[in-house]
């Protein structure tokens, strides 16, 4: 299929869709585009940017789909974006066209909006949605008297129906938008003799353009250095209280929409409030709490049972394909590096990908049914104490299946601190990744025996750990609240939407999207960082490496059987391993892990599960010289049961030791997924430095901790 | 300010639940405009639709949206019950 969108690029017009949240501006955006949808990113911050072709009647039209915003008034990056595309800065993303979607329930907010896009001088549509609840409530909106009032042409739609699409389709084909006169002056408010130089320099045709890039042009980092120099040295020059005029121009703007409402919403009867049947169960001070626990409980019940089985094709698939590399192609570097840099590096990142789409998945049901802003709603006074927002609640539960999703999730707290804090704690809450690492080492030193003949000793360690990375996340956010300083306000506006069932092709789109940006994004990171690691894992000294390699061919000569062949493999390997370049770093830092507990073996592990925790048991099962099928618990288990520390001369895995490297896998960052999608989320090395560092200073101080109590 | 009336004015943290009360000032702070722009302005009517546990955020109904606020930033409306 030919691209339409790079073959029609130059006569297809652009045509921007904004609205306020939860208006039902995606499900538009979705059904008008269908899967010709296209992710990609604005400059200098990390909202996505949204775009697609609609074709109809033979005609192609690229939309962008804005995000949700009350105003144009930008407070979050989100509303950065609506601004800077709206302001038509940027020639690239300038529409021809903007179809606004309003809540036909929620009109006076909706045109508050409206009613700015009309003063910018946009050409202009409205559509009122959600006409079906509006009918529900008796409240009739006179579309023709409001069409008069704003000179703006008004569509009726019900887009969950599918109802009203093909008149927007139509709309948009027929060119059926309007540049009406201003709703507003701007003399109302400011002296337009201000703004005259500001239209010249930055070649603007409204006074209103010019108003809203004077007072918030600084806010948008994707101005040139310039132009907000020049902005910073005109609003030093005069003396008049922007702020104020801000608040001027709502109150008029506010005042003109009253007196339209009053003229085009005819309220039937009017409904004493009530509170709502499902909000007295969700919300109840008690089993609201039981209710949410229920429900998180569920959905890692099905990400554990459903996501195991796409994460088991995926691993076995390019361990095939590993194999299949190393024994086709011709033998040297570049076949190692392919079969076992390169592919296991695209697997690591692939792997996460059912954990990923699952997880949004599901925070997409939960945002889209209403249920999430009542989480928000009810865990806020709880999240505050310790620096958090109410919207962190979101990442932290996602942790508990992967960091990944949780940190990307953290985008929709507003405040820059609570967002910092959010993504830095995150990664402690114990993720799936943790328990393969959990399991073998309380097999290997927990009896499983009961307590009181009711608590299993084993479970209730498993559930020590889990409760350990909530202790750990509420200590450190609570620290961090105290050292990082903003002047912004932290504050809490959400809406409480009408419960509603979820929108299924919106769900999967969520899912799509999410995924798409995580193996893009992160992937190149992860992919670079697992090379490195291969390199220093099959490298070492030349002489060394060659003599060892050499020994074992003259062995496997000599063999009898098989099974003897692969005994002197495995024995090479684990040999190869350490004489390597992260052997010999595994040796050095010996050290400084002995008061914890462990040797140079175990800080081998440390190291190469720097990449993803559930490597230690491979590398564990290759430094001990384990044969057979590592993934195998028993057979590790026996194996490492019999290991002595040289150091010691006790078990190396007595409980102190296995308990120090839980309480150090409980903490430390070892996930380079986690350090990639925070510097996507962060836009830059600051933040996934500081973590990392921060992380594995508490996790060795945790463990020195754990080991000297329990030794 | 009419005596008689005097006790009908609080601020909307104060508002007794599911009692219609008229927005009569918006209190300065740099919260101010965002509050504006989601509709608390003066002459609007809200009501005081629940309460999360433990003086948590507080939920209002304004025209036909229920809207959550912190106590502090509830305290910022000035309001009169009707």
């Amino acid at each position: 299929m030919s691209d339409p969108i790079k073959s029609t690029a130059i006569k297809s017009p652009k045509v921007a869709i904004i609205g306020n949240p939860n208006v039902g501006k995606s499900t538009i955006f979705n059904q008008l585009t269908g899967l010709n949808q296209k992710i990609g990113n604005y400059p200098g911050v990390t909202v996505d940017k949204k775009t697609g072709v609609m074709n109809h009647e033979g005609s192609t039209y690229q939309l962008i789909d804005l995000p949700g915003t009350y105003s144009l008034y930008p407070n979050s990056e989100d509303e950065i974006i609506a601004h800077r595309v709206l302001n038509q800065q940027s020639e690239i993303e300038k529409p021809e066209y903007v179809l606004m979607v309003i809540d036909s329930l929620q009109l006076s907010r909706g045109l508050f909006l409206a009613s700015q896009l009309i003063d910018l001088g946009l050409n202009l549509a409205l559509v009122l949605n959600m006409s079906d609840l509006a009918e529900k409530k008796k409240i009739d909106i006179k579309g023709f008297e409001l069409f008069k009032a704003l000179g703006v042409p008004i569509l009726h739609t019900d887009a969950r129906a599918s109802k009203g699409l093909d008149q927007i389709k139509d709309l948009i084909h027929q060119r059926n938008f309007a540049k009406p006169m201003e709703f507003l002056k701007v003399s109302e408010y400011l002296d337009p003799a201000l703004l005259i130089d500001v239209k010249e320099k930055f070649g603007l045709a409204t006074d209103y353009q010019a108003y809203q890039l004077l007072r918030f042009g600084l806010k948008d980092r994707g101005l040139s250095p310039e132009k907000r120099t020049w902005i910073a040295d005109k609003l030093a020059s005069i003396s008049v209280n922007l702020e104020a005029a801000q608040l001027e121009e709502t109150k008029l703007r506010y005042r003109k929409i009253t007196e339209i409402i009053e003229k085009v919403v005819i309220k039937k009867d009017a409904i004493p409030p009530t509170t709502n049947k499902l909000d007295k169960a969700f919300l109840h001070p008690v089993f609201g709490y039981v209710i949410f626990g229920a429900i998180l409980l569920l959905i890692f019940q099905a990400i554990f049972a459903w996501a195991s089985v796409p994460m088991d094709m995926i691993d076995g698939f390019f361990a095939q394909m590993a194999g299949w590399a190393s024994s086709n192609l011709p033998e040297g570097v570049l076949t190692s590096l392919i079969a076992e840099g390169i592919i296991p590096g695209i697997g690591g990142v692939v792997i996460f990908i059912p954990q990923i789409a699952m997880l949004f998945g599901f925070l997409a049901i939960l945002e889209d049914t209403g249920y999430m802003s009542r989480v928000v709603f009810m865990m806020d006074r709880w999240m505050k104490p310790f620096g958090l927002h109410g919207k962190s609640i979101v990442p932290l539960v996602s942790g508990v299946a992967c960091a990944i999703p949780g940190v990307m999730a953290a985008r929709n707290i507003g405040n820059w601190k609570e967002k910092i804090i959010t993504i830095m704690v995150t990664p402690l809450m114990s993720c799936s990744a943790r328990l393969p690492v959990y399991i073998i080492l309380i097999g290997l030193v927990v009896p499983d025996e009961m307590l009181f003949g009711f608590f299993n000793l084993q479970a209730l360690a498993l559930l020590g750990l889990y409760v350990l990375g909530v202790v750990g996340v509420l200590f450190t956010s609570f620290g961090l609240k105290s050292i990082l300083k903003t002047t912004e306000k932290s504050y809490l506006m959400v809406e409480l939407p009408s419960y509603r069932t979820p929108r299924w092709k919106d769900v999967l789109m969520t899912m799509y999207s999410k995924s798409y940006t995580f193996v893009t994004e992160a992937g190149k990171v992860i992919l670079a960082i697992s090379i490195i690691l291969w390199v220093l894992a099959s490298y070492g000294p030349p002489a060394q490496m060659d003599a060892i390699r050499a020994e074992r061919d003259q062995q496997i000569e000599q063999a009898q059987s098989p099974e003897e062949i692969e005994i002197i493999e495995v024995e090479a390997s684990s040999r190869l391993l350490e004489s390597s370049f992260i052997g010999i770093m595994g040796h050095a830092i010996e050290p400084a892990i002995r008061p914890l507990g462990y040797d140079w073996k175990i800080g081998i592990a440390l190291i190469t599960s720097f990449a993803a925790r559930e490597v230690f048991v491979s590398t564990i099962a290759t430094i001990y010289s384990i044969e057979g099928d590592p993934e195998d618990d028993l057979t590790i288990r026996e194996k490492l049961n019999s290991q002595i520390n040289p150091n010691t001369g006790e078990k190396t895995f007595n409980l102190p030791t296995a308990f120090s490297l839980m309480v150090f896998y409980a903490f430390a960052m070892q996930c380079m997924s986690t350090l990639a999608i925070v510097y996507r989320e962060t836009k830059g090395w600051k933040w996934p430095l500081i973590q990392t560092v921060y992380m594995t200073i508490l996790a060795y101080v945790s463990a020195l901790i754990t080991y000297q109590i329990l030794s | 300010m009419i005596p008689e009336l005097a006790h009908k004015f609080m601020t909307a943290d104060q508002l007794p639940l599911l009692k219609q009360a008229i927005i009569r000032e918006v209190k300065d702070s740099p919260l101010r405009i965002n509050l504006m722009e989601l509709g608390f302005l003066p002459g609007k009517i809200i009501c005081l639709h629940h309460v999360a546990p433990a003086s948590g955020p507080m939920a209002f109904l304004l025209e036909e949206t229920i809207l959550a606020l912190r106590k502090n930033e509830a305290s910022l409306l000035e309001v009169q019950l009707l």
